[in-house]
């Protein structure tokens, strides 16, 4: 799995011995969790919610859940599935609850961050510019293949659903971008002449 | 290669190690493929949470540290569902009697209530999974509760036929009254059961809850009630599927409101 310091993640083994020793109130395996799986974590929502600020807040929130209902991992089970569904858990109810915050108030105090942009010239857009553009279902799953570099059975877990359906969604995404990118030099030109 | 078959090969991909050589041939030669590619390989930069945010987490987490048992087995949810639902089933058969039951077919009796045992048994299992995050489904839970009750649509208008009843409200109306009398008794207990897991998603659990205590009014209703009728059992039986199912979303979203409201209190 990709991470944002360029290390590896421990292997799945490391993590269930983590867990089970998290379950028998190991203070320092609960550290070592947050510290190997909160950067992914966060990445995970700030690719999809747009704002840091609020990354923060959801990564906050996935671990009180994650505390809270630490007694339904299973030991020998993969931990990053059952870790990514209670993520995604957090990520549906802060979007409701932001969602009905919305419809309530006429105008946003705060706008959404955008990516930084990045300092290397390049003709393609940025992954999360890009992926922005997809529907949510499968912007989670391109997220969670891509970006947390889960695999299909993973991804199937975390989200409820099926590996055909994963599949279908994975595939319908990546045929989204390509055409996508087919007419992406043409709107970047614009975009660079209305900056100029 | 074709574009299509490569979709599967970029989802194996882990990070950004090479492709099999077919894979990379087909890349070399799709600027499509290439430029999508490009794109997924871009990796993320500079976005890692505050370290203070994640020592408040961690401090938050060591404060509130005690051992925990881990859940039992799955086996073990499964047995007890499956003993709640013949339990409420056999309480029903010895309170309003198996009418029903003698005025079926032997062929009859065979489909139907193989398809409720079905219809149990992926429900059942369902709920298991949806007590723990991250467990595996071979059918969506989402899609289950909303295909069984078109399965036993289909299995209940194909083996009953239409018949003239003169009191097609009064008598359904009952039944309707019967099958909810043993659905929520059966809900209140599922519930008790799920409670002990991780219910990420009230409203679903709720919903498939309410879709698996409905099947027990259903099954206590086929026992019972001898009118054969396909338009009775069709609105009136399947009914108590519909509204325990509906029931248990309502219930569901309620429980939903009050953990959120709850939640933002404690902020």
């Amino acid at each position: 799995m990709p991470t944002d310091d360029g290390g590896a993640m421990p292997s799945s083994p490391d993590l269930e011995q983590l867990m089970m020793r998290y379950q028998k109130a190991d203070p320092d395996a609960s550290a070592v969790l947050v510290e190997l799986l909160s950067p992914q974590l966060y990445r995970f929502f700030a690719s999809q919610m747009g704002s840091r600020a609020d990354a923060e807040d959801m990564l906050q929130d996935a671990w009180l859940r994650i505390h809270r209902v630490r007694h339904t991992y299973r030991p020998c089970e993969p931990v990053l599935p059952w870790v990514y569904a209670i993520a995604r858990c957090v990520r549906v109810d802060s979007y409701r609850k932001r969602h009905r915050i919305a419809s309530r108030e006429l105008a946003a105090d705060v706008l959404p961050e955008h990516p930084a942009p990045r300092d290397e010239p390049c003709d393609l857009p940025a992954f999360d510019e890009l992926v922005a553009e997809l529907p949510q279902s499968q912007r989670e799953v391109l997220t969670l293949l891509k970006v947390n570099g889960l695999s299909i059975e993973e991804v199937a877990r975390a989200t409820s659903s099926t590996v055909g359906a994963v599949k279908q969604k994975a595939h319908r995404a990546y045929e989204r971008l390509r055409t996508l990118l087919q007419h992406m030099p043409v709107a970047q030109q614009a975009r660079r002449g209305a900056t100029q | 290669m074709t574009c299509h078959e490569m979709d599967g090969v970029i989802s194996l991909r882990s990070g950004t190690s090479g492709f099999p050589p077919e894979a990379a041939k087909h890349v070399a030669g799709c600027e499509r493929c290439r430029r999508l590619v490009r794109v997924l390989d871009q990796r993320p930069e500079g976005l890692t949470p505050s370290p203070g945010r994640l020592k408040q987490i961690q401090t938050a987490m060591v404060e509130d540290l005690r051992p925990v048992r881990p859940l039992a087995p799955a086996r073990v949810f499964l047995f007890a569902f499956v003993i709640v639902f013949l339990t409420v089933v056999a309480v029903g058969y010895l309170r309003i009697g198996a009418d029903g039951w003698g005025a079926l077919r032997a062929s009859q009796k065979i489909v139907v209530f193989a398809t409720l045992a079905t219809a149990a048994a992926l429900l059942a299992v369902s709920m298991v999974r949806q007590m723990v995050p991250g467990s595996k489904h071979t059918v969506s839970p989402t899609l289950l509760p909303v295909g069984i009750l078109v399965l036993l649509m289909i299995v209940m208008a194909v083996i009953f036929q239409s018949r003239e009843e003169s009191a097609f409200v009064s008598n359904g109306l009952m039944c309707l009254r019967s099958g909810l009398a043993y659905a929520i008794p059966g809900t209140f207990l599922f519930w008790l059961l799920l409670r002990r897991g991780a219910i990420l998603s009230p409203r679903l659990v709720g919903t498939t809850a309410g879709a698996f205590a409905g099947l027990i009014g259903l099954t206590v209703l086929e026992v019972h009630c001898p009118n054969l009728n396909r338009y009775h059992i069709l609105v009136w039986h399947l009914g108590v599927i519909l509204i325990s199912a509906l029931g248990g979303l309502a219930f569901g979203a309620a429980v939903e409101y009050i953990g959120q409201s709850r939640t933002n209190r404690i902020r």
